[in-house]
């Protein structure tokens, strides 16, 4: 009886928490790699360095441009990197997760499999 | 639930044997399991590596154990309540439906409950242990299900996800047939108990909440916002701290939490200030902004999230730019970096420091008020009440630039939910864990006694001190009695020590070792002051209020001195206020004056020394307006002081005496009237005398008339100031004893029918003491020695003539 329990949990509740933990996990490297922050501030100034208004005559104010151009282009560079590398992460854990998903549909007949690989010699 | 409908225990249900099966996967049996999955798993593959096909099945047979292990961490380890079912196994909580077979008895449950972590709990915080429940139940299991309806009842009642140990345990409790009894002698009513349990239930939702991972921005949170490094220097950044700890939620709070959220959620000027007592919270409340905007998922207005809080340290600062011109050009770097930062809320926590001139303050208002005005940089101020209205006072446009925000003090169920949070931090710092009792208390006794800050700080502050008073680690409500006790020399819990209960029965006669007679007097201060100590008094009002009236030299103050020095440790614990000297209706101020600039004021002194006689001297001399300020005090034994700070004096015995009336009360004695005939009548004279208005006079427990002392009882007076001078004459190992005749002659040059028995101890003190003095100076006398004095000697040293015995010898006098 307390088999046929541990199956139901395992295909219903247990599935379902499972796939709670890898979206969990997803969400924590969205959370880690900043993935929305940087995708909504991709051309802001960098740190907010050259940021501020400039009064003057046309030359300073057009250095101030060029000098917020660049923070903004530097800005865009880092975030970029970052959002690809975070992307990446994410994509890997989301792989992973998937697996590991997969793998838990399968685990109960695990033992069954064994055998049967056991039986057919199969080895490396 | 239907009371008819039987409820029944079903042990062979699923659910029952899942709890069974999760309670005996224990700790070793887990780590074993896990140990199994990893030998396999190595053992199988390095067996397939080696061409061994055998291996697979070890891999395949590492299932087994791996699903056990993640059955009982997702299943068996919490066991959910089974949908849909009436049988109470469906509801009762895995840990305790483990524990039990089929149809338990209450003595069964009882066990059960002391094995796990709710009853574990009821034990620790109520005393509620397993043998305590165990000794109120029976082996009989038809008694089961009165448990289970009661716990069916009152898990709806708690709102608890599961019948629990703890919910249990009450249940258990309020079966027994005299629970009420066994309640009151823990000092315990049912709704503590239920209080119990949501506390349990709260901790359990904090321990899970704390194991969910925190959301906070990841690594590029700040890239799109400036440097901050002269923030950080002279900043507190309060988002870090509480991104890096264990932070209590106050519910207390939330709705000044939402307030703020609201003010710098929406337009208008960003700023917030927030007002209240010290006490209540306000740093705490911008702790919890803090966290609560760095919360990802949390519901906050984008332009707030991930908003960093910083509080300026204005000694810092302060240390930094010692001139008044370099302080404001740091304060405006340093807001000016807040500003260009962009994600930036600067907290001025106590205002006042930037506000006006002083030690480690000064006023920066130029400064800031431009910028509070214009709005555009997030400002949290805090302050207290009374210096917002200061503030406002000097400077009403600053007061106009500020969104305020009140924080009232908390209320008892508020601020004992503060507590019990608080306690998490407190119990790992300290050490020791808290009964519920004790919180209970805390919050009692610091109402009462603790004036200088408001809920919840006040009772956080004694339960913390409570911790160095603990048995064995535990804080009852005995450690916090005693922790006030200590602290402020006061005298809160029952009498229990033999010295204390034999002075309490015992106290006529130690009055009156002090002074003779009034003995109806002595009986009402003695008979107040025992009710007070058994616990039986009204506690809202004072251990007692008396009205003493009488001529002057009788006893009144002195019957005061007496108790103050027999019971309450000392003539120095008696709080004297002559009201002659608040005549003019501007004096009432002066009564209630802040002990800072007054310390002599009656609110002053009784915030020292609660626990203490006061005698008002001479009241009837009071202006009309001075008395009506009383009326509270004798009333409810509070009083507030000038900054309406309320100030108890609720174990203080007040004595008020006066001499209104005299004559007549001399004029009835002298017709031969007795106290008790002519005591009525007296009253109604005072009253229609318009000496006292009916409303003050019926404030008082008790007016006692004191009737003048007759010669025997002068006698004894001059006894007692004997006594008086030969405890002095003790260190000189010199003993006096006067003669009877000598006594009555110092009774008649002594006794002033207007001053009473006043004079005496002057006309005593230049008879006796003069003499000794000489004696000793001529070394007539030497230690040891017993030192006779004669009528004749004191004739003399008054400047009398010799003359004869005015009186045969008198019987001995005993001292009382």
């Amino acid at each position: 009886m307390l088999f046929v329990s541990l199956l139901q949990w395992w295909y219903s509740d247990g599935w379902r928490r499972r796939a709670k933990i890898v979206s969990a996990q997803i969400d924590g490297m969205i959370d880690y790699f900043s993935i929305d922050l940087l995708a909504k501030t991709l051309f802001s100034p960098f740190r907010q360095i050259s940021a501020g208004k400039i009064d003057g005559p046309l030359g300073v104010q057009l250095r101030a441009f060029a000098d917020k151009l660049i923070s903004r282009v530097i800005g865009a560079m880092i975030r970029t990197v970052l959002l690809i590398a975070g992307m990446i992460t994410i994509a890997l854990t989301a792989l992973f997760g998937m697996v590991i998903l997969i793998i838990w549909a399968i685990v109960p007949v695990l033992p069954l499999v064994g055998i049967i690989l056991a039986g057919m010699g199969y080895a490396f | 639930m239907d009371p008819q409908t039987p409820i029944v225990f079903n042990a062979k249900s699923i659910r029952s044997a899942k709890a069974r099966l999760g309670r005996q996967i224990g700790k070793t049996l887990r780590a074993i399991l896990l140990l199994t999955v990893i030998i396999f798993v190595a053992g199988g593959a390095a067996l397939i590596f080696v061409d061994y096909a055998i291996g697979w099945v070890l891999i395949g047979l590492a299932a087994i154990p791996l699903m056990i292990g993640e059955w009982w961490n997702g299943d068996l380890h919490h066991i959910a309540t089974t949908k849909g079912s009436a049988d109470i196994d469906a509801i009762l909580s895995g840990d305790v439906l483990g524990q039990l077979k089929d149809q338990p008895t209450p003595k069964q449950l009882a066990e059960a409950i002391g094995r796990v972590q709710g009853g574990q709990f009821f034990a620790l915080r109520f005393g509620i242990t397993a043998n305590f429940l165990l000794n109120v139940t029976t082996d009989d299991a038809s008694q089961t299900e009165q448990i289970w309806r009661h716990a069916v009842a009152i898990r709806e009642q708690t709102g608890s996800e599961h019948i629990s140990g703890a919910v249990l345990s009450v249940a258990i409790l309020r079966s027994f047939s005299d629970y009420e009894s066994l309640l009151a002698h823990m000092h315990l009513e049912m709704e503590h108990l239920y209080n119990g349990i949501r506390w349990y239930e709260h901790l359990r939702e904090l321990i899970a909440d704390v194991k969910k991972p925190r959301r906070t921005g990841g690594i590029a949170r700040d890239f799109s916002f400036g440097y901050i490094p002269l923030l950080r220097r002279f900043g507190q950044n309060l988002s870090e701290q509480s991104a890096g700890g264990f932070n209590v939620k106050l519910e207390a709070h939330t709705k000044a939490l939402d307030q703020l959220l609201e003010t710098f959620g929406t337009g208008g000027r960003q700023n917030a200030a927030l007002v209240g007592a010290a006490g209540v919270g306000k740093t705490t409340i911008v702790h919890a902004f803090a966290e609560r905007i760095l919360d990802a998922k949390a519901s906050v207005p984008d332009s707030l999230r991930f908003r960093q809080v910083f509080i300026l340290d204005s000694s810092a600062l302060i240390a930094a730019a010692p001139g008044r011109g370099e302080l404001e050009g740091l304060i405006m770097q340093v807001l000016g970096e807040a500003y260009s930062a962009k994600n930036i809320i600067i907290c001025l926590d106590n205002a006042q420091l930037f506000f006006e001139e002083g030690v480690g303050s000064v006023d920066l208002t130029n400064v800031l008020l431009p910028i509070l005005e214009a709005g555009n940089l997030r400002v949290i101020l805090t302050m207290d009440e009374q210096r917002y209205l200061q503030i406002g006072q000097r400077n009403p446009s600053l007061i106009n630039a500020l969104n305020r925000i009140t924080i009232a003090p908390a209320t008892r169920d508020e601020t004992i939910a503060v507590m019990q949070d608080q306690l998490i931090i407190t119990e790992f710092q300290r050490k020791v864990s808290y009964m519920y009792q004790a919180l209970a208390e805390s919050y009692r006794l610091s109402e009462r006694y603790i004036h200088d800050l408001a809920m919840p700080g006040r009772a956080l502050k004694l339960l913390e001190s409570a911790a160095s008073y603990g048995d064995g680690g535990i804080i009852t409500a005995n450690s916090v009695q005693a922790a006030i006790e200590q602290t402020m020399d006061i005298k809160v819990g029952v009498a229990s020590g033999e010295d204390e209960r034999e002075k309490l029965l015992n106290l006529e006669d130690l009055i009156h070792k002090r002074m003779i007679n009034q003995t109806r007097a002595v009986q009402v201060v003695s008979d107040a002051l025992r009710r007070a100590r058994a616990g039986v008094r009204n506690e809202n009002r004072p251990i007692g209020t008396f009205l003493f009236l009488g001529p002057t030299g009788v006893g009144k103050t002195e019957l005061a001195k007496a108790l103050a020095d027999v019971y309450f440790g000392g003539e120095q614990r008696m709080i004297r206020l002559d009201l002659n000297e608040y005549v003019r209706p501007e004096d009432v101020s002066r009564l209630i004056a802040d002990g800072a600039d007054d310390p002599t004021s009656l609110t002053a002194q009784a915030m020292k020394q609660p626990f203490s006689v006061v005698l008002l001297d001479e009241i009837e001399k009071a202006h009309p307006q001075v008395l009506t300020t009383l009326l509270q005090l004798l009333d409810e034994g509070i009083l507030r002081d000038i900054k309406n700070r309320e100030v108890s004096f609720r174990d203080a015995i007040i004595i008020a005496t006066s001499n209104a009336g005299a004559d007549r009360i001399r004029e009835y004695i002298d017709r031969g009237y007795k106290l008790q005939d002519f005591e009525q009548p007296f009253m109604d004279e005072l009253i229609s005398s318009n000496q006292f208005r009916p409303e003050f006079l019926n404030r008082f427990d008790e007016m006692v008339i004191f009737r003048p002392l007759e010669k025997p009882e002068l006698v004894q007076v001059i006894d007692l100031i004997l006594a008086g001078i030969n405890k002095q004459m003790a260190l000189q190992k010199i003993t006096v004893n006067v003669t009877n005749d000598a006594k009555l002659y110092l009774v008649d040059k002594g006794y002033d029918p207007r001053l009473g028995a006043r004079p005496m101890r002057r006309v005593v003190q230049r008879a006796v003491e003069n003499t000794v003095a000489k004696q000793m100076l001529s070394g007539s006398v030497a230690p040891g020695s017993i030192i006779e004095i004669t009528l004749e000697q004191v004739q003399q040293m008054l400047g009398e003539s010799v003359s004869q015995p005015i009186a045969p010898p008198l019987p001995p006098v005993n001292g009382g």
